[in-house]
């Protein structure tokens, strides 16, 4: 609403006040919706809604018959001579607001008049002239329209005659009566037909159209009559013009006519004449026009004459138009009643006739256009939504806006037409994405529906929002066109334009190491390289400022990350770069952040190496990316914001390595033993080993081999993996001759280098005992995937819990002579579990038992089936079948015991 | 490293969300329709759900307000708006007693301003022959909306409100 009225808009405000007192039409729905602004507990203004509450009108039953009268004192009059018919005009109107069927009767007095009428009949009277003509037909029922609506009014005569005879002077009285369907009525509508065998004029007045006007339209008012008297009619004295029967008409309020009226008269002379002050006539010429009605200039019909020259059957006509004022509002009635001034031969008459009421129709029309502007022509600049807008003709315009903010133009719409109406809102033009709507004056209560109803010359203040979504940029102008359109004509439209020129992202974030963030030199974001040792971890301080416009959250990622490392982003409340305490856990996202370096979120970012890392660089990079748009996370669709710090980190090289284990064994002399070692590579890069050659004090010879099947002195260029392992045999050959029980220790060294200049070394001990005895012990191993019978590693160097590993014991009598008490023991290792032992022998003669013991006293010839941990299983031959195995059984040369034990890694 | 903005055109708005916010002030809005029966000898009013009124029959608006968070809330501003087919009754919004007395104010300009009755506005007139401005007083069928402003809604409290509009 302005502020300000002019006096123009003050007097439509009164019209309004008028209008507006139409009862609320039924059906009507009353719906009304709360709202709430206020500052959340973080400082941020928020708004809601509530539910939205809806009221049905309902119907009111209201009716008027007027004019209305009483039997002493009718609300008209009608004069005629016996035996001649009178008519009776009335208008009934619905004041309801719905649609009504009003029951029409008649009511005759018994009791104050002189007579009864005959042949009452109510007639509807459609152009409303007061008389009854061709093709108007009895009624006992109106449908009317509720108040305020086209056709919520009717007129009807009511036809009476006089019975023949009656004496002049005696009157009857009748009473129309309506009757609402709701039940409320009217009955207080007496008039009066009276005999006479004077002179009587009649005086009836229509105005066409009958029903509504426009504004700015013409009326056209006739004025007819007869005498239906018993006599002449003679004149009356007429100031200004002299003595005639003088047919009058007032002017209604505000018509104005521009035209000069006509008239004719079956007896005298006509002229044309007019009244200012409603008591001096006088002739009217196109000069003196056009006269505007004001309660009291007049037009009129002087039928002059002398005497008794009006006779008895002479009729009179007289009709002028009259205009409608261009702004006249809806439902504003033009009531007009004219008169006829005359001499009955002993007495002056005044006969009114019929009231004619015109009502302007509704027109409907709507201007809609920049706030406090809708009918164009705006200038200068309001602040809206944080955003200046700038009003010019019939557009508004914001120069540049962020994405993810929301859009207020603020509109006047002005009902243009002359009645109340309701207005549906519409805008068109919004990009793909965006979310455009209206809402009410206080910048909060959406509209839903249409707003209204309005009163005419009216103005209603509403906003355009629209949410400009995240993902949204462009240069190129929007532009928003909202339309304005009557829910009671759809063609009445007015459009009105909301450009925003371009839009820009409201989205930024920069991500840096602590205490460089949000500072405007991305030269100093990244982190400085670390070197760490596999297995640990670097700890990298960050921090992320929002450098947008919008409050946003990120989320948090490494995009490079070497295979198999992670990392955990810990909030460091304090900013100091230091781990809170108590440990934080770990996050994935920001959590809203406010625009600027105040509100800076701190983090840090842990990044864990696995064990056994290769030394080297390691390029890591750490990114934030805003969380707003919902394909934040979807590999290949950007974010509407992100920013990447990036860093390394250099493992460390580890060098570790062994040459394991220690072996010692006996060998005759000549003999040949051979021991199995491991490399084994603890350090994080691939170890280049090399085992130089060993030297006998006694010209034993010593031979390396990783393959068992070449030989050499030492060995050079062995790789071993990280973490992985290559077997290594020693060969020892000794010549005969040696004496029995000379043994030789000698010292294996393994020198290990790693790329980078690492180096590491370790000794493996190989001691060998010459023995008398001829039987040669050997022992060897292979590891198996699991129970499966697919070999882990031929030598058993590599097994992992669950494998099984097949330790195979040969016992050979490799001498001439007979061997005795032969017993055959290998221990359960450490870290296994017994599966099964089985022996087999060759070479030995008669019948034999393999006997098995798990103490190497009580025998058995069935295999145990568990051994416990610690212990070691006996396995002997008896070969004289005492079930033990003692001095008495013997061995001979070339033959040979096995002992195959088989074990589970734990 | 530079901050650097990715558009993508195809993506969805989530923005909006983060102005709207979160539900935490909770409105309940309710319509009653106010009665008057007979009883011992004395008329006592009857509210029942104002699904249907007449032109005339009086509407009260009640409107419960609830902080549903575990923090305060300040200025807290709840508006009821008046409909246009309705009239304000006079002296029906009533003041909501905290601490102080939150009094109710009014606006006669679809909610654009607020005050507290009586309300003024200003005109022009012409008066002989000159245009002249004159302070008016806005009857209260003129108002629009009616607001309270709750200077702080604690966590979790709810606050009623009610005025009442008859049916033009």
């Amino acid at each position: 609403m302005p502020k300000t009225l002019s006096a123009l808009a003050l007097a439509l405000w009164l019209v309004l006040g008028i209008a507006l007192a139409q009862p609320t039409p039924a059906g009507t729905s009353i719906a009304n919706q709360a709202s709430a602004s206020y500052v959340d507990s973080a400082g941020q203004p928020r708004t809601t809604t509530s539910n939205q509450v809806i009221t049905v009108v309902q119907q009111v039953y209201s009716l008027t018959i007027t004019p209305n009268g009483t039997q002493t004192s009718p609300g008209q009059t009608r004069t005629a001579l016996a035996g001649a018919t009178v008519y009776f005009a009335y208008t009934v109107s619905n004041t309801g607001n719905g649609t009504d069927s009003v029951a029409l009767s008649t009511l005759q007095d018994s009791t104050t008049d002189n007579f009864d009428p005959t042949g009452v009949t109510i007639y509807r009277d459609n152009n409303c002239n007061g008389a009854l003509d061709a093709g108007e037909t009895p009624v006992t029922s109106l449908s009317l329209a509720r108040q305020g609506a086209s056709g919520s009014s009717a007129c009807v005569v009511v036809a009476a005659t006089i019975p023949g005879g009656t004496p002049g002077g005696q009157y009857a009285n009748l009473n129309l009566v309506g009757t609402s369907s709701g039940g409320p009525s009217d009955s207080d509508n007496w008039a009066r037909a009276t005999a006479t065998t004077a002179a009587a004029l009649t005086a009836s007045k229509s105005a066409s159209p009958s029903g509504a006007v426009s504004p700015g339209g013409t009326i056209t008012y006739t004025i007819f009559g007869q005498n239906t008297g018993g006599s002449a009619a003679s004149g009356v004295s007429v100031s200004g013009l002299g003595t005639g029967i003088l047919v009058r008409d007032t002017i209604p309020n505000g018509l104005v006519v521009s035209t000069l009226p006509t008239g004719s008269a079956g007896a005298g002379t006509v002229q044309i004449v007019y009244t200012t002050d409603g008591s001096t006539w006088q002739p009217l010429a196109s000069s003196n026009l056009p006269l505007t009605g004001n309660g009291t200039v007049a037009v009129g019909m002087f039928i002059g004459g002398s005497g008794a020259f009006f006779p008895q059957g002479a009729s009179y006509t007289f009709s002028f138009q009259a205009t409608v004022p261009n702004g006249a509002a809806q439902g504003t009635s033009y009531t007009n009643t004219a008169a006829v001034q005359y001499n009955n031969g002993s007495q002056n008459q005044t006969q009114a006739t019929n009231s004619t009421t015109s009502t302007v129709g509704a027109a409907y029309n709507v201007a809609v256009g920049p706030f406090g502007f809708p009918a164009a022509g705006a200038s200068g600049t309001y602040t809206a939504g944080g955003y200046t807008i700038t009003r010019s003709g019939d557009t508004q315009s914001i120069a540049s806006a962020y994405n993810g903010q929301t859009l207020f133009f603020y509109h006047t719409l002005r009902n243009t037409g002359n009645t109340p109406d309701s207005f549906t809102l519409s805008v068109s033009g919004a990009p793909t994405g965006w979310s455009c709507g209206f809402r009410h004056a206080d910048h909060i209560t959406p509209i839903s529906g249409p707003v209204g109803p309005i009163a005419p010359g009216s103005d209603f203040n509403f906003d355009l929002v629209c949410a400009v979504p995240a993902t949204y940029t462009g240069s190129t102008a929007v532009n928003l066109t909202v339309t304005a359109t009557s829910t009671n004509d759809s063609s009445k439209t007015d459009t009105t334009q909301d450009t925003v020129a371009q839009v820009v992202s409201g989205y930024s974030v920069d991500f840096a190491r602590l205490g460089t963030g949000g500072d405007g030199n991305p030269a100093n974001d990244n982190p400085p390289a670390a070197s760490a040792n596999p297995g640990g971890a670097v700890s990298f301080p960050l921090e992320v400022v929002n450098t947008g416009v919008n409050p946003d959250s990120f989320n948090l990622s490494a995009p490079t990350l070497p295979s198999g490392w992670s990392v955990a982003f810990y909030p460091d409340a304090n900013c100091d770069g230091a781990m809170d305490s108590p440990t934080p856990s770990p996050i994935t996202n920001t959590g809203l952040v406010n625009p600027g370096v105040a509100n800076k979120r701190c983090y840090i970012a842990v990044v864990q190496i696995p064990t056994g890392t290769a030394p080297g660089n390691n390029p890591i990079s750490f990114r934030v990316d805003s969380a707003t748009d919902a394909d934040a996370n979807t590999p290949g669709i950007q974010p509407v914001s992100s920013d990447v710090v990036s860093t390394a980190i250099n493992v460390n090289l580890v060098t570790g390595f062994a040459f394991d284990p220690d072996r010692s064994g006996t060998v005759t002399s000549p003999g040949t033993i051979t021991y199995t070692h491991n490399l084994v590579n603890t350090g994080n890069a691939q170890a280049t080993v090399s085992i130089p050659a060993v030297t006998s004090a006694y010209g034993w010879t010593y031979q390396l081999s990783t393959d068992g099947s070449t030989w050499s002195a030492s060995l050079s260029g062995i790789a071993v993996p990280s973490g992985g392992s290559v077997p290594v045999y020693v060969r020892v050959q000794v010549p005969g001759g040696q004496p029995i029980g000379r043994s030789e220790s000698v010292t294996l060294t393994a020198n290990a280098t790693y790329p980078g200049g690492g180096a590491a070394s370790d000794t493996a001990t190989v001691t060998t005992t010459i023995v008398g005895g001829e039987l040669s012990l050997t022992k060897s191993a292979v590891s198996y995937v699991g129970s499966s019978s697919t070999v882990r590693h031929p030598s058993g160097a590599e097994a992992f819990p669950g494998d099984h590993i097949v330790y195979t014991v040969v016992a050979s009598n490799i001498g001439t002579g007979n061997l005795t008490n032969v017993r055959v023991s290998d221990p359960l290792p450490a870290y296994t579990s017994f599966v099964s032992v089985s022996a087999a022998v060759s070479g030995f003669t008669g019948a034999v038992t393999v006997l098995y013991s798990t103490n190497g006293t009580s025998w058995n010839a069935t295999a145990p089936s568990s051994l416990p941990a610690g212990s070691s299983l006996y396995v002997g031959v008896d070969t004289d079948g005492n079930g033990t195995i003692d001095s008495n059984d013997t061995m001979p040369p070339g033959a040979s015991l096995t002992l195959t034990l088989r074990v589970q890694v734990q | 490293m530079h901050p650097f903005h990715w558009f993508a055109a195809a993506l969805l708005l989530l923005g909006s969300a983060l102005a709207q916010g979160r539900e935490e002030v909770r409105l309940e809005l309710k319509a009653f329709l106010v009665t008057s029966l007979q009883q011992e000898g004395r008329t006592v009013e009857r509210l029942l759900p104002a699904l249907e009124a007449r032109p005339g029959q009086v509407i009260e608006y009640r409107l419960e307000a609830t902080n549903t968070t575990d923090r305060p809330l300040s200025q807290v501003a709840l508006v009821v708006p008046i409909p246009t087919t309705t009239r304000y009754l006079e002296n029906s919004a009533q003041a909501l007693q905290r601490e102080g007395w939150v009094l109710p104010e009014f606006s006669f300009d679809g909610g654009q301003t607020y005050g507290r009755p009586p309300l003024k506005r200003v005109v022009r007139v012409v008066e002989n022959g000159k245009e002249v401005r004159k302070e008016v007083e806005v009857k209260p069928e003129e108002y629009t909306h009616a607001r309270w402003v709750i200077p702080q809604l604690g966590p979790k409290e709810s606050v009623s409100l009610r005025l009442r509009a008859v049916v033009r």
